[in-house]
């Protein structure tokens, strides 16, 4: 037994000095990173010594992970830019969506933000003034290629702070042989669902027709699906907080009706858009909204469905409003040289080449935020041309506001409460009495 | 062998025993059928409306896909060396402690041993930001040898009660009788009381190894070059933004089990005869 | 007088190591949340200045606080209790020699050996209405005729990962009795024997009284680890529908990383950081009274 113990000591003391010589040896690659952020405060007292464009600089990226080819295209990025500029140290840590905030919020807290930033959201950096502006460092000419409406979409007090990197639109995603069998049209207001849900219903007990995710994953989009077309929102025409809207409370009732009359997959607040999106797949669900990734989605994993899409169903005589998604890039102010920011620069210029921008925004399946990279897509695929034309049309979050993530809790928390059985005016009054102090 | 220590003569007995282990085997082995079987399954398959409890069309090439989309051998790799390392580091600084608790008398005995409870009353998701702030004027972050750090220190409040808990059930006697053979203290730990201890070390072995093995929070947040991380963080990659891949998380969570199992079933066989050894002692 | 004075610094050049570790890599981050919680953090996380008791009483008052309370104890007290009982009668069963005991000890370690957020993935994948495993085992064995929806309320989902919770646990409970059980020397029982004391007296007479320092030990660990667990309701069910199956720390998370209040987060964790402390301390002037002069 001695002898066993002694051994696996032995054993896992090796293991531990081989972490340790490991450690330290890739430490040498690891502290280029750690000194980028010293070397950045000390440059930004000592800038006027030195500032030639051959000066190394180093930039780190923390970028979401938007699917399984995400940290592979990174990582190509990464060698492909380092080759064409050597002289700037580029690192890129890719992190799933479930962590990144996780991450990013400990970095922050440490005063150590990266130099750039892949997310959905911004307002909060802002908020604090850790951010650059967006002209400080994206260049003019590829400042120019994104399209005005979502650049707009990070504007505070007249000042745009991130530039989006893409962009997803969200419509009525509809399994044609099962509404076919069903003898249904594709509905195109509440009532005609209402309709064509019962119908499935009757055609085939198990299949549910109707697809809704509550859950704290995207609550708030089903919040948006619902409010926006029923002339609702999250905020008014002067952009203020009105949740409690007659509107909302509406349109909130009417989809909580659609769950408790079993229209719907049978747990709402836990089942997320993939889950629904594998049912639709599977032909579980008839209806649903979604992205317009599904295509590549149903592709890949193998389902052979008959789908088609429409318009998301409105109620009382207002346009379709499609649900857009935008996530962003934004630089943290850290204290840069000329030469660093130049390097910065440098990055979105190649990131924002067309062709690559192109490659970008196919490898997952989304929609391009630049004008540019939208015509070269466009022209591609004419799917994706319809697609471009419905993005550049669509609502977006409220996502400038310092509240929204309140604001995102509150309504998913709203639906979650409607669902057991909470008043819905009530709740929504509750939550526009306490976004509004 | 040693004798047994209680044992269930009567037959019925035994059948019900037999019956009782077959139930909790069977029990705790479905969820990894039920993992082995998603794992070899397609996407379509896994959700289909009609489905079955064995893939129709296994996909053996599943458990091999997932070497090549991932770098897994380098995730297995860090995994063991953060847990190994953990593990050494953990028994280093845990049994000096233990001994000396189990073994002297000395002023602040209840207060470290309240310290060291007290130490594991914040959640790790709760600490991170102060972790990672100790992290950084370490410059440890993005390093190996801190979550090594981190994992030894969070196991050590296990370390340190179950071995002196071990320690005092163990007579002094012998190590007086070591004493008086011109041993020292050390000496008389490491060659008398240890070896007797041998199972619960054993059990502690186990444990911080796991732990370490499963830690995740901490991880994610320092590490992050992903030739470094360790397995847990590492198949994140197959959950992305837009599909999670059930077949691939499972498939590659299946092979993170087996170095933990191999271990435990080295270790297992010392244990019981550590436990003969240990019998001889009266 | 040298030797005097070596003798009563001993000791603590013993622990030392140990305290070092602690206090860099444990006590730093701790102070650290106790600032965090007197704070007003931006919701970018970053410390604005000191604020008192603000964040403690913005949680106070919380409609969800109380519920979320609740649950933790009901989560705790149902995971600990039922683990440790069925952990400590695996660890009996398996401390009997039989065939196969091997490999029933080693499928043990199965639940333990498998990361927290994997095996809760695979029970949610075991229990879900619509492609759960567990629905389709059962249908293909003609035991029911149509899929059972396992989680229809909110309770039904909080049973389950209180099921899961259990299952994770025993193993650590069951290995903690079993080296317990396995320092016992033999002696005792066929002392025991000879006297004619049947299984019942020897398992109530011996091997209780003798266990009881590795069950104690598992025991306060256990409460504290699962009081804190995260990855399994993280995972199942994210605290959804509206916190009805969030414990504290998933509350925290929540609040900390979804809704950048930090400082309430903080204080969230000082007040669980309390509860625990006024249990255990119980537990300490209770058991270990004696150990101190």
């Amino acid at each position: 037994m001695k002898k066993f113990v002694a051994l696996f000591l032995a054993l896992t003391l090796t293991c531990g000095l081989a972490a340790c010589g490991g450690g330290n040896g890739s430490g040498d690659s690891g502290s280029t990173n750690d000194d980028s952020g010293s070397s950045a405060a000390e440059d930004s007292t000592d800038t006027t010594d030195e500032g030639g464009s051959d000066e190394q600089a180093a930039i780190n990226v923390i970028a979401a992970q938007y699917g399984q080819n995400t940290t592979k295209w990174w990582a190509d990025f990464v060698k492909d830019f380092t080759t064409e500029y050597p002289n700037i140290d580029l690192t890129v840590e890719v992190e799933s969506w479930n962590d990144i905030y996780t991450v990013v919020n400990t970095r922050i807290s440490n005063n150590d933000a990266p130099d750039i930033l892949n997310i959905d959201v911004f307002a909060n950096y802002q908020a604090d003034d850790l951010l650059l502006p967006a002209e400080d460092f994206v260049s003019k000419e590829t400042y120019d290629k994104m399209y005005p409406a979502f650049l707009e979409q990070s504007d505070v007090d007249g000042t745009i702070w991130a530039i989006p990197d893409l962009a997803s639109a969200r419509a009525l995603y509809y399994n044609a042989d099962i509404l076919e069998a069903a003898n249904v049209e594709v509905p195109t207001t509440w009532d005609e669902l209402t309709e064509a849900c019962k119908a499935i219903k009757e055609y085939d007990s198990k299949i549910y027709p109707w697809g809704i995710d509550m859950t704290t994953d995207e609550g708030q989009a089903a919040f948006a699906y619902y409010t926006w077309n029923n002339g609702g929102g999250f905020v008014d025409d002067d952009g203020n907080w009105a949740l409690n809207s007659a509107e909302n409370v509406e349109a909130i009732k009417y989809a909580v009706s659609l769950v408790n009359d079993g229209y719907t997959n049978s747990d709402p607040s836990n089942d997320t858009r993939y889950d629904l999106q594998d049912m639709f797949g599977a032909g579980q669900v008839a209806m649903m909204i979604g992205p317009n990734s599904i295509p590549t989605y149903i592709a890949d994993g193998g389902y052979s469905i008959n789908y088609e899409v429409a318009p998301i169903p409105t109620n009382g005589g207002n346009d379709s409003v499609s649900a857009g998604v935008m996530d962003r890039f934004m630089c943290f102010d850290n204290g840069y040289s000329d030469a660093e920011l130049d390097a910065i620069k440098t990055f979105f210029d190649y990131f924002y080449e067309d062709e690559r921008y192109s490659d970008w925004v196919l490898m997952e399946g989304f929609l391009p935020a630049t004008s540019t990279g939208g015509e070269i897509l466009a022209e591609a695929d004419e799917s994706m041309a319809s697609w471009v034309d419905i993005v550049g049309s669509c609502k977006f979050y409220p996502t400038a506001k310092t509240e929204w993530d309140d604001v995102k809790q509150g309504v998913i928390n709203v639906e979650q409460q409607a669902l057991l059985g909470g008043d819905v005016q009530e709740l929504l009054d509750e939550l526009q009495a306490e976004i509004a102090e | 062998m040693a004798k047994k220590p209680l044992t269930l003569k009567n037959a019925v007995l035994r059948t019900l025993l037999y019956l009782v282990v077959i139930i909790v085997c069977v029990v705790t082995l479905y969820p990894y059928f039920a993992m082995v079987c998603t794992a070899l399954k397609s996407r379509a398959e896994i959700f289909s409306m009609n489905g079955t409890i064995l893939p129709i069309h296994a996909l053996w090439s599943n458990f091999i896909d997932i070497w090549s989309r991932a770098p897994m051998a380098n995730y297995m790799l860090n995994s063991l060396l953060i847990a190994g390392g953990s593990t050494v580091i953990a028994m280093l600084c845990g049994i000096p402690a233990a001994y000396a608790l189990a073994r002297m008398k000395f002023k602040g005995q209840t207060a470290f041993l309240g310290f060291v409870i007290v130490s594991q009353m914040f959640a790790p998701v709760v600490l991170l930001i102060g972790i990672y702030k100790v992290m950084s004027i370490l410059t440890l972050t993005d390093s190996i040898i801190g979550l090594i750090f981190i994992n030894a220190a969070f196991n050590q409040a296990f370390t340190i009660w179950l071995l002196r808990g071990t320690f005092m059930g163990i007579s002094p006697e012998m190590e007086q009788a070591a004493t008086i053979d011109g041993c020292n203290r050390i000496q008389g730990m490491t060659k008398v009381l240890l070896p007797v201890a041998a199972p619960g070390i054993v059990t502690t072995l186990i444990f911080i190894f796991i732990n370490a093995w499963n830690e995740y929070t901490v991880a994610l947040c320092l590490i992050s070059t992903s030739e470094r991380e360790p397995l847990t963080v590492g198949i994140n990659v197959f959950n992305g933004y837009n599909m999670i891949e059930w077949q691939y998380l499972f498939a590659a969570s299946l092979f993170a089990i087996v170095p933990v199992v191999i271990l435990f079933m080295c270790i297992e066989k010392n244990l019981v005869s550590g436990l003969a050894s240990g019998g001889v002692k009266g | 007088m040298k030797n005097k004075f070596f003798r009563k610094v001993e000791p603590y050049i013993w622990i030392l190591p140990s305290i070092i570790l602690m206090a860099v890599f444990i006590l730093i981050p701790i102070i650290f949340v106790f600032r965090m919680s007197l704070s007003d953090v931006s919701k970018a996380g970053i410390i604005k200045g000191f604020s008192g008791l603000a964040n403690f009483t913005k949680v106070l008052n919380s409609s969800a606080f109380k519920l979320v309370l609740k649950n933790t104890i009901v989560w705790t007290v149902s995971v600990v209790c039922l683990s440790t009982i069925l952990g400590f009668i695996l660890a009996l069963i398996l401390n009997n020699e039989f065939r196969g005991r091997k490999i029933a000890r080693a499928i043990m370690v199965f639940p333990w050996a498998t990361t927290l957020v994997i095996q809760a993935s695979a029970w949610k994948f075991i229990i879900d209405t619509d492609y759960g495993t567990l629905n389709t085992l059962l249908l293909r064995l003609g035991i029911i005729e149509q899929s059972v929806n396992w989680t229809p309320t909110p309770e039904a989902y909080f049973m389950w990962e209180i099921a899961c919770g259990i299952f994770v646990t025993i193993p650590f409970v069951t290995f903690c009795v079993l080296s317990g059980l396995q320092s016992i020397d033999s002696t005792y029982y066929e002392a025991a024997t000879v006297d004619g004391a049947n299984y019942w007296q020897k398992l109530f007479q011996i091997t209780l009284p003798l266990v009881k320092s590795s069950l104690t030990v598992s025991t306060v660990l256990n409460i504290i680890y699962v009081f804190n667990s995260f990855p399994i309701i993280w995972t199942i069910t994210k605290g959804d529908p509206a916190n009805h199956t969030d414990t504290l720390v998933t509350y925290l998370y929540k609040l900390a990383f979804y809704n950048g209040k930090q400082g309430q987060a903080a204080a969230v964790s000082v007040i669980g950081f309390l509860i625990l402390l006024v249990c255990s301390s119980v537990y300490m002037v209770y058991t270990l009274r004696k150990g101190d002069d």
